[in-house]
């Protein structure tokens, strides 16, 4: 009995120590930041800026296996008591979506002012920064090469085309952006082609690219960092930013995002973390780590890999219609993926 | 006298209202905004429920639960017999092979099937790119789901096998054995007598099963979690997901009643008190028959997918990154782990108790309520608990490691309550009251004649409580305090575009995490003579 009232004893220790240790940290300077963007590019940033400014950063990341949607889950779960400062969202659609619910606060940083206009909220609900674009990957051994998402519905390519899950992330502020662009009727019609013409679904950006590389496909769209990751690996394919010619829609260009929190704990700290994150240096940054990201600031240092935004046909879409028509057609494309 | 049967009722009633309480209260929340739609009260979010698409699902959930419950007692079972009683070769290395893909999130399992299946996996290298691209095109889906999880979940059903078989009174086996040979006797006398320990092991893989989204979002294969999930995910939509774990709800009842129907005034013959080893089954001449085919099921369903993850996690300077990313997160992982534990033994003793007792008409809803908990989709119980706990006057607890272990306490309890529950059954009534006749209190009972009696069934509750703690990914994921990640969390949160082989040395760490303590705690146990110990 005595080895285990010993255990028992070190343990209520353990349980002591590690309470108080908790309790003791809360007069440092902090700043805690909810994390939709792969913590692999996020977490340098975050490093930089707790080096830079002596500010601990608290962060919470998002997983794939939650399809990136966990630390909204969370935002939307703490309104009432919000725990967070900053959400670093990897996409607009959601920063709209939280504006909604009013669980974001206004915040114009100094360094938004280059930021085209269409990349951020009027009102300073959301800035976006460094962007993903949405593009083809393409087997090099295809026979023809796709130049645009209408590919998707040519009788070419019947069996050949694969596109990640429309119900979760990037592939769904895609299909939102079409059906807000085209309209309803036409998008429906598009989506009814798409799936006569058997494109395949797959669980994530990450499968559809893993699928084009291994050569069971010709070609997705996806997001270009992880076309880029597959193009780093050697794989052989190629990325093409579709429908840039004269009269096409152009290429759905995918920004970050930063919000500050409404009724933040930290509201200081979390400006000078956004005033970070839109600064040229993050961008550059993001240009040259992995994820090869796109600068909205003009004139950001870039690799040859990246491209300049100037050179893409942007698709012309307004982000807050987006987050509405994401919601209008979530129970259209439940029905569509067969849930 | 009536001063100590009041301080037993009062300790126990405290703990099991403490219990209940904190499982109902953010499970309640849940329910009351899922009866909320636009500010009113209404029961849309119920409604979907009538839709065929939910027999579709109830069809599937149930099939995927069923088959993989089965294919895993099919396994677990000769398995356990083989491993506990027999003379196989190399049998405890067995048991410790064949335990190790319960050590990981389910998740990763099937992410090592993937590996597997791959263009550049271990299938395509054997067979060709074609046959690999076949096979995987059929394992996708129901296969996927099945053979995954029976591989995580089987060990729950081989390790109770050898728990229970330990139990058998021998002298029943000694008398039949006179008159016939072992398939006989396994079959009338052995399996029947540890008929409760494997139907806990069924239900327990059936329910798990039941709960898991992961396994079948990533196979693509649409089961109730999933649509739960989905709620959660692409909707944001926590009444919706709340309605969709309804289902969930009513099979584990429904799963808790056939269990008491088989049960229900069977009286099984386990030996009490000190016991010799029981008789071993010399195999004879099948002995290395029956080490082939261990090894192959071994080699097939374990050492495989286990051995790609490995092979991927490639050089020391892998691990070396992976342990720099992420050493704060495995330190997080072992404290979170042995303190939930620790409750989690504290309370399910205490849980087990008081059902054991039959105590306040109360103990039959007790059983069912924890089970319960256990079943429940693990983003209901987190959102539950961020809605109740996220409160100023909380804080304490919602802004530090209390808070996951509070998720841990609702959902394992069932586990460490089930475990002392099947070792009070093998303690005579007989020694708590005679240590009562002579005048020893509650307390004194409980601490000097019950706990040393049911030692190993504390130190099996602690030890399976701490696996489920340190595997934890739903309810840690979504309640973790800023900047205190576990390491499953951390290994799922760098998964996305991070090298496959560093992914594949962060698993790698979590089994050794796993194992080590654990080897090392069994180790103490046996030589503090707990192994051999009195029950």
């Amino acid at each position: 009995m005595g080895s285990v009232k010993q255990l028992f004893a070190v343990i209520l220790l353990i349980f002591i120590a590690v309470f108080f240790a908790g309790c003791g940290k809360n007069k440092e300077s902090v700043v805690v930041v909810y994390v939709s963007e792969d913590q692999v590019f996020s977490e340098p940033i975050l490093r930089d800026f707790e080096k830079e400014t002596g500010i601990r950063v608290k962060a919470v990341y998002d997983t794939e296996e939650a399809k990136s949607t966990g630390v909204m889950n969370r935002l939307i779960g703490e309104k009432g008591n919000p725990q967070a400062d900053v959400y670093w969202a990897n996409e607009p659609d959601r920063a709209e979506l939280l504006k909604e619910v009013a669980i974001v606060a206004p915040y114009l940083s100094p360094n938004a002012q280059e930021i085209p206009g269409q990349f951020k909220d009027p009102d300073g609900y959301w800035t976006g920064f460094s962007a993903r674009a949405r593009v083809l990957l393409v087997n090099k051994n295809a026979k023809k090469k796709p130049v645009s998402m209408q590919a998707y519905t040519d009788p070419r390519w019947k069996g050949k085309a694969v596109i990640a899950n429309p119900l979760f992330g990037t592939t769904t502020d895609l299909i939102a952006a079409v059906f807000s662009l085209w309209g309803d009727e036409k998008a429906k019609a598009f989506m009814d082609a798409m799936k006569k013409n058997q494109v395949k679904i797959s669980t994530s950006n990450g499968e559809s690219a893993d699928w084009v590389a291994q050569g069971q496909f010709d070609f997705s769209i996806v997001d270009s960092d992880d076309a880029n990751n597959r193009i780093r690996q050697n794989k052989p394919v190629e990325m093409i930013f579709p429908d840039q010619g004269k009269g096409e829609m152009g290429t759905l260009i995918l920004p970050n995002v930063a919000l500050l929190i409404k009724g933040a704990p930290h509201p200081d700290n979390a400006k000078r973390l956004i005033d970070y994150l839109l600064s040229k240096e993050t961008e550059r940054k993001l240009a040259f780590a992995d994820c090869a990201q796109i600068p909205l600031h003009p004139g950001v240092e870039i690799p040859p890999n990246v491209p300049r935004l100037e050179k893409i046909k942007v698709m012309a879409v307004d982000y807050r219609q987006i987050g509405k028509k994401t919601s209008e057609i979530q129970p259209f494309l439940k029905t569509w993926v067969g849930y | 006298m009536g001063g100590l049967l009041k301080l037993k009722r009062v300790v126990l009633f405290f703990a099991v209202v403490c219990l209940a309480g904190l499982g109902l209260a953010p499970i309640l929340v849940m329910v009351s905004k899922s009866l909320i739609v636009n500010g009113q009260l209404s029961l849309a979010h119920y409604a979907s429920l009538l839709s065929p698409r939910t027999l579709i699902l109830l069809r599937q959930s149930l099939e995927l639960s069923c088959v993989t419950a089965l294919l895993a007692t099919a396994l677990g079972v000769p398995l356990g017999i083989l491993c506990a009683r027999t003379d196989l070769p190399l049998r405890s290395l067995w048991a410790v092979l064949f335990t190790l893909p319960f050590l990981l999130p389910p998740y990763i399992i099937a992410f090592c099937w993937s590996l597997m299946l791959g263009s550049q996996g271990f299938v395509a290298l054997l067979f060709g790119p074609a046959a690999s691209q076949a096979f995987s095109a059929w394992f996708v889906g129901f296969p996927g789901c099945v053979v995954t999880l029976a591989t995580t979940f089987m060990p729950i059903v081989m390790l109770l096998t050898m728990t229970y078989i330990r139990t058998i009174n021998p002298s029943l086996e000694e008398a039949a054995r006179l008159f016939a040979p072992w398939p006989p006797v396994l079959a009338k006398i052995t399996i029947p007598v540890i008929r409760p320990g494997i139907l806990l092991a069924v239900i327990l893989v059936f329910l798990l099963t039941l709960g898991e989204f992961s396994v079948p979002m990533f196979f693509r294969y649409d089961v109730f979690p999933v649509e739960s999930f989905i709620q959660f995910s692409a909707f944001y939509s926590f009444g919706a997901a709340t309605a969709a774990a309804i289902p969930l709800a009513v099979i584990t009842l429904l799963a808790l009643l056939v269990e008491r129907i088989f049960l229900l005034e069977k009286s099984y013959q386990l030996r009490p008190g000190h016991a010799e080893a029981g008789l071993v089954i010399r195999l004879g001449a099948s002995r290395w028959w029956f080490f082939a085919c261990v090894s192959l099921l071994g080699l097939l369903f374990v050492v495989l997918p286990l051995l790609v993850l490995l092979f991927h996690s490639g050089s020391f300077s892998t691990y070396y990154t992976a342990l720099s990313k992420a050493g704060d997160s495995l330190v997080r992982s072992l404290i979170y782990a042995t303190l939930g534990a620790s409750l989690l033994v504290v309370l399910g003793f205490l849980c087990g108790y008081f059902i054991h007792n039959r105590m306040l008409g109360l103990w039959r809803g007790m059983d069912t309520l924890t089970i319960f908990f256990f079943a429940l989709p693990s983003p209901v119980i987190g959102i539950g608990l961020i809605s109740l706990w996220n409160q100023p006057a909380t804080n304490f607890v919602y802004g530090t490691f209390l808070i996951i272990i509070l998720g841990y306490i609702i959902q394992y309890t069932a586990l460490t309550s089930r475990i002392t529950l099947s070792a009070l059954t093998l303690i005579p009534p007989s020694m708590e009251e005679a240590a009562r006749m002579v005048g020893a209190g509650w307390i004194r009972r409980m601490v000097l004649i019950v706990a040393p009696l049911v030692k190993r069934g504390l130190v099996a509750g602690w030890l399976v409580g701490y696996i489920f703690c340190l595997r934890d990914i739903g309810i840690t994921m979504m309640v973790y305090p800023p900047g205190n990640d576990t390491l499953p969390v951390r290994t799922f949160t760098l998964m996305a575009n991070n090298p496959t082989q560093l992914i594949a040395a962060l698993c790698a760490i979590m089994m050794a995490a796993t194992l080590v303590p654990l080897g090392a705690l069994c180790l103490f146990w046996k030589r503090k003579g707990v192994a051999h110990g009195a029950d």
